[in-house]
């Protein structure tokens, strides 16, 4: 009872105010009927006051809303209506009055519950979209307003699909207003900015049902409008870091295109990157946003701050492809696209793992050689560009795990062309910058590297190649592997300590830590490699200073890294056969061998020191005192040129002592055996260095052909061939070899057959004569059998061969003659007599006469 | 008021400063901005007109004619049913690079889309390019071929009425050849294929 009441005393004034009202209003028409119209046109109307400034009649509207409510059913026809009366006052100019409407649809919106407002909405997008058609700025801002809010709202099936390219177009349409006023102007930026913010992307992404805001007819508007905002932001003209996180800043359009974009990319999902990055790319292209680059970058790195980290690497790929695309564009812009390329690529590193880092990589590689091949004459904009493209590789590897940047690293290696050390044939000048290239992006990845064990370094595929590198014919590039090995093997630091020779070494104030067990056994296993290798990048002729002292600092800092007592010998063996080759070779110039010599004590110092052997240390000094006094140019630092008039004859007392070598490691309780075993890495070392039964199977060949054997080592010890230089290795040596060597068979036979013929025809008691003394006279006594052979074998073997042509090539087919097991007797002509053979002889001649 | 029947999409395209935009307001608007600026991106105008009784409501997108916004402005013309492509008849440039924007259209816009070559500015008394010139490319390509001034309101009015009453004409007849297709289905491939025919054939002589 009381309820209806209620409802009447609402009601009937209401109706009578509503009368009263409207026969005021001198513009309705209808006023007579308007108590006949139906209740929630009056209803509508009463919401509208008399006068536009007054705004909306707030109890009125309570009223609507509460109507509106309890009879849902009537909603959309409120809608309809509301829209028709707004349409109608568009249309006459009367915006005061389209204000008014468009609160009230808001408030309706807001107030209905959801289930019930599908029919609404189609009128209020409607409404929407008549505002947005208006020319009038304020009424587009204020649908845009209203758009948002509706955007906010949670709804089940979004219906405004039909309206949806409409205001994909219109949005972006008003992100490029071009407004006289410049505050309409930005206000209109933002209400763009708005809707594309919150109405398209917020409101669809929401929802796989609607519209795929994806499709590249939606993103080739939204993605530029977007851009050509953020341009006018701080960071498109400078170089400024751009935040990891969004700076909420709804006022300036640029930040808020940019909080619009980093959502927009937020939200896209693997397949659709590709539908964002692409119009980002074009728009660059077509706003020549490349040079400078600082824009580029800085969307670039939105992109990727808020890019879904899994797919991080695909903008990488883009970028890329684009750069591609790109390959006839000018330098500068390729140089910028790499350089954007660089900036970015470490925040993609992180994510990216398997396949797609190779990739990248492989990328990279062959944009770099293409623009090796692309430019022979290499101007300095193409060499800007294969710096940064260096550059991005560096950053990239930067960020990956270390056991992927070995990997890497043996990538990169396996793509360096590199030729065969003993071929002729040399590679082109391409493959020569080619090679240089990529040594430099090892040497970028390599410097990026933190080595903790050398063995996980250097696997024997990884060292191998660098090592050959490391014998090129260009100066350059040995230089380059030097300083890759620097960089991998120094782990505290020391390279800029030890990059140029010193002997004063305590001030250098080294990191040393005792050598690890696994570096020994590295060191052990593939040391010999590592240091024949670095012997014979000494050997080269063409070396600069630079090059000595890079591989004394590898030296050194192999020294430093792996201060053992095992290693130190291989090293100070290393050191000792440097000296001779300073003495010895014929090859290398005057200065180079003082420069050798430098190293010789500047090494001998610091592995004194290294190691802690006193008796060492003193050794060193003293040297180094005598060299201060009379041979100065012997110490470091080294130098190009040297006085012309210094000889390279030394006095003894100048040198390294081989013997007081080895008695200062005796002293210091060290097997010094192995230092006496050769005097370093000349062929003789390394024969003593294989394995016994290895090297006497080989030689028990009855032909022996020296110079084959000698080939199939040469692979890894060329210094074999090094030490004939004048020597070739034609057919014709082959089998002049050969013959000598049958020849000397022959004349040996020959001379068994006379020694036993002897010994059996000449009288016992000669004989007892001859064999009593002692064993130690055997070889004065052998001298004398064979003084009485009038033949020497080898005048009847080459009667008119020059001796000293035939003496160093047939130096080592005696040494290999015999293995090592046998003990060796030569003769006063040079020829060498097997002992076990000879005592043989010797007994049985004996037993034969008794 | 929302009592249009048919909606079209009308793009201008053209090189920078040919008056495109000036076409536009001189339609929508009635009037002729002497110093209009470079348009940016995109703008949106409409208009609703009367074409044989019917309401036909015209969005008009304006699309700047500077190369650095050809991206935002080429993604315009795919949902576009007619294309107006103006040079200025005083410039020889403009006129050249319609080769160009053709194949732009080509690219980028849907294959039934209606052209319309406009050549603009024909108050100046320094032509260049004859109307017969003019007349000839666009019957090359098959495009409708009209020249205005939207200075003098010249030929505006009529260009804009002409593609309203050109598509919809083009509409009834879609709907009214839909429609027997949707209930007979046999005979769908024959009719279907003359009806490419028929529009890709579109004759280019009823505007001039």
């Amino acid at each position: 009872m009381a309820m209806i009441r209620c409802c009447l005393e609402t009601e009937v004034p209401d109706v009578f105010e509503t009368l009263v009202r409207k026969c005021t209003d001198p513009g309705c028409c209808c006023w007579c009927c308007s108590a006949l119209r139906p209740r929630y046109k009056r209803l509508v109307d009463n919401i509208f006051p008399v006068n536009p400034q007054d705004g909306l009649v707030k109890n009125n509207m309570e009223k609507l809303t509460f109507y509106s409510l309890s009879s849902p059913e009537k909603l959309d026809r409120i809608g309809e209506y509301l829209f028709q009366r707004a349409s109608r006052d568009i249309y006459r100019r009367r915006n005061g009055f389209v204000v008014i409407a468009m609160e009230a649809m808001d408030q309706l919106l807001v107030a209905c519950h959801a289930q019930t407002l599908n029919l609404f909405v189609e009128s209020f997008l409607k409404m929407v979209q008549k505002l947005l058609e208006s020319t009038d700025p304020q009424l587009q801002i204020l649908a845009t307003q209203s758009f948002v809010r509706f955007a906010n709202i949670e709804q089940d099936t979004p219906s405004y699909h039909t309206r949806y390219d409409f205001f994909v177009s219109k949005y972006s349409a008003m992100c490029h207003s071009n407004h006289n006023d410049s505050a309409i102007r930005k206000q209109i930026r933002l209400a763009g900015i708005q809707g594309l913010q919150a109405g398209v992307v917020r409101k669809t992404l929401s929802d796989d049902l609607v519209e795929n805001i994806w499709e590249p007819v939606h993103m080739d508007k939204i993605v530029p409008s977007l851009l050509y905002n953020m341009q006018n932001s701080r960071y498109s003209s400078k170089e400024d870091a751009t935040p990891d996180s969004p700076t909420e800043g709804r006022s300036d359009p640029p930040q808020f295109a940019e909080t619009c974009m980093r959502e927009l990319v937020g939200r896209a999902s693997f397949g659709h990157i590709k539908c964002v990055i692409r119009p980002v790319l074009r728009h660059l292209d077509n706003h020549q946003l490349w040079v400078p680059n600082y824009f580029a970058i800085h969307a670039f790195r939105i992109i990727m701050f808020s890019i879904q980290s899994q797919y991080s690497y695909t903008v990488v790929e883009a970028l890329m492809t684009h750069l591609d695309d790109h390959s006839k564009s000018s330098p500068k812009i390729r140089t910028s696209i790499a350089d954007t390329l660089s900036k970015i690529i470490s925040i993609a590193a992180g994510e990216s793992v398997g396949p797609s880092v190779l990739e990248i990589i492989n990328s990279l590689l062959s944009h770099l050689r293409v623009s090796v091949t692309r430019n022979q004459s290499s101007s300095n904009d193409e060499q800007l560009y294969q710096e940064a493209l260096i550059n991005a590789l560096g950053e990239f590897a930067n960020h990956l795990p270390d056991y992927q940047k070995i990997e890497i690293m043996m990538f990169i290696m396996s793509k360096v062309p590199y030729s065969q050390p003993d071929r002729v044939v040399s590679v082109g000048k391409g493959d020569v910058l080619l090679q240089s290239i990529l040594l430099k992006s090892l040497l970028k990845v390599g410097t990026k590297y933190q080595t903790i064990h050398l063995n996980t370094t250097f696997p024997p595929s990884f060292l191998e190649p660098l090592l050959r590198m490391s014998l090129a014919a260009d100066a350059e590039m040995r230089l380059l592997v030097q300083k890759i090995f620097h960089t991998l093997i120094d782990r505290h630091q020391n390279i800029i300590k030890l990059a140029r020779p010193t002997v004063n070494v305590a001030q250098l104030d080294l990191t040393i830590e005792k050598a690890s067990r696994p570096d020994v056994i590295f060191i052990r296993k593939h040391g010999p490699e590592i240091y024949l290798a670095l012997y014979e990048s000494l050997e080269l002729a063409s070396n600069k200073v630079e090059n000595v002292e890079s591989i004394y600092t590898t030296l050194a800092l192999l020294a430093v890294e792996l201060a053992s007592e095992e290693t130190v010998l291989e090293l100070l063996r290393l050191v000792l056969s440097l000296q001779d080759l300073a003495l010895t070779s014929s090859q290398i110039s005057v200065s180079l061998k003082f420069n050798l010599h430098a190293i010789v004590i500047s090494l001998l110092v610091l592995i004194s020191y290294v190691c802690n052997i006193t008796s060492l240390m003193d050794y060193a000094s003293k040297v180094v005192e005598i060299r201060r006094k009379e041979a100065p140019h012997l110490l470091p630092d080294l130098q190009s040129q040297y006085d012309t008039g210094l000889s390279s004859r030394l006095a003894p007392a100048l040198l390294v002592d081989q013997t007081v070598l080895s008695e200062c490691l005796k002293g210091a309780g060290l097997d010094s055996g192995k230092l006496q075993q050769g005097s370093g890495y000349s062929s003789i070392s390394l024969q003593h260095r294989h394995s016994w039964v290895d090297s006497a199977g080989r030689n028990s060949l009855a032909d022996i052909n020296s110079g084959a054997t000698e080939l199939d080592s040469g692979g890894s010890s060329p210094g074999v061939q090094k030490k004939l230089p004048g020597e070739e290795l034609t057919f014709e040596s082959m089998k002049r070899i050969l013959t000598e060597n049958n020849n000397n068979h022959i004349i040996e036979e020959e001379k068994r057959l006379q020694l036993s013929h002897l010994f059996r025809n000449a009288p016992f008691q000669d004989l007892v004569s001859k064999t009593q003394p002692k064993h130690d006279v055997l070889q004065s006594k052998l001298s004398e059998i064979f003084n009485t052979l009038s033949v020497d074998p080898r005048n009847t073997s080459q009667p008119g061969g020059p001796s000293a042509d035939t003496k160093p090539s047939q130096a080592p087919a005696y040494e290999i003659h015999f293995p090592e097991l046998f003990f060796h007797i030569k003769d006063k002509n040079g020829i060498w007599w097997n002992s076990v053979s000879m005592s043989r002889i010797i007994l049985q001649h004996y037993l034969y006469n008794h | 008021m929302e009592d249009y029947k048919f909606l079209f999409k009308v793009v201008l395209v053209g090189n920078a400063g040919v008056g495109k935009t000036c076409l536009v307001r001189r339609f929508t608007q009635g009037l002729f901005p002497p110093g209009q600026g470079a348009t940016i991106g995109v703008d949106f105008m409409i208009k609703t007109v009367e074409v044989e009784n019917e309401k036909v409501k015209l969005f008009i997108w304006d699309t700047a004619g500077q190369e650095r916004f050809r991206s935002i402005t080429q993604s315009y013309y795919r949902s576009a049913h007619a294309l107006i492509l103006v040079y200025d008849i005083s410039c020889q440039p403009t006129f050249d690079c319609l080769p160009d924007w053709l194949r732009e259209i080509e690219e980028y816009a849907s294959n039934k889309v209606l052209r319309i070559l406009v050549g603009n500015k024909i108050d100046r008394e320094d032509r260049e390019i004859p109307t017969h010139v003019g007349e000839d490319f666009a019957q090359r390509h098959g495009m409708y071929f009209l020249e205005t001034s939207a200075k003098e309101a010249e030929n505006v009015e009529r260009l804009f009425m002409e593609i309203a009453a050109e598509l919809m004409e083009d509409k009834i007849q879609a709907r009214s050849k839909e429609l027997p297709r949707y209930e007979t289905n046999t005979t769908s491939i024959n009719g279907k294929t003359t009806s490419i025919g028929d529009t890709s054939n579109c004759g280019c002589s009823r505007l001039s």
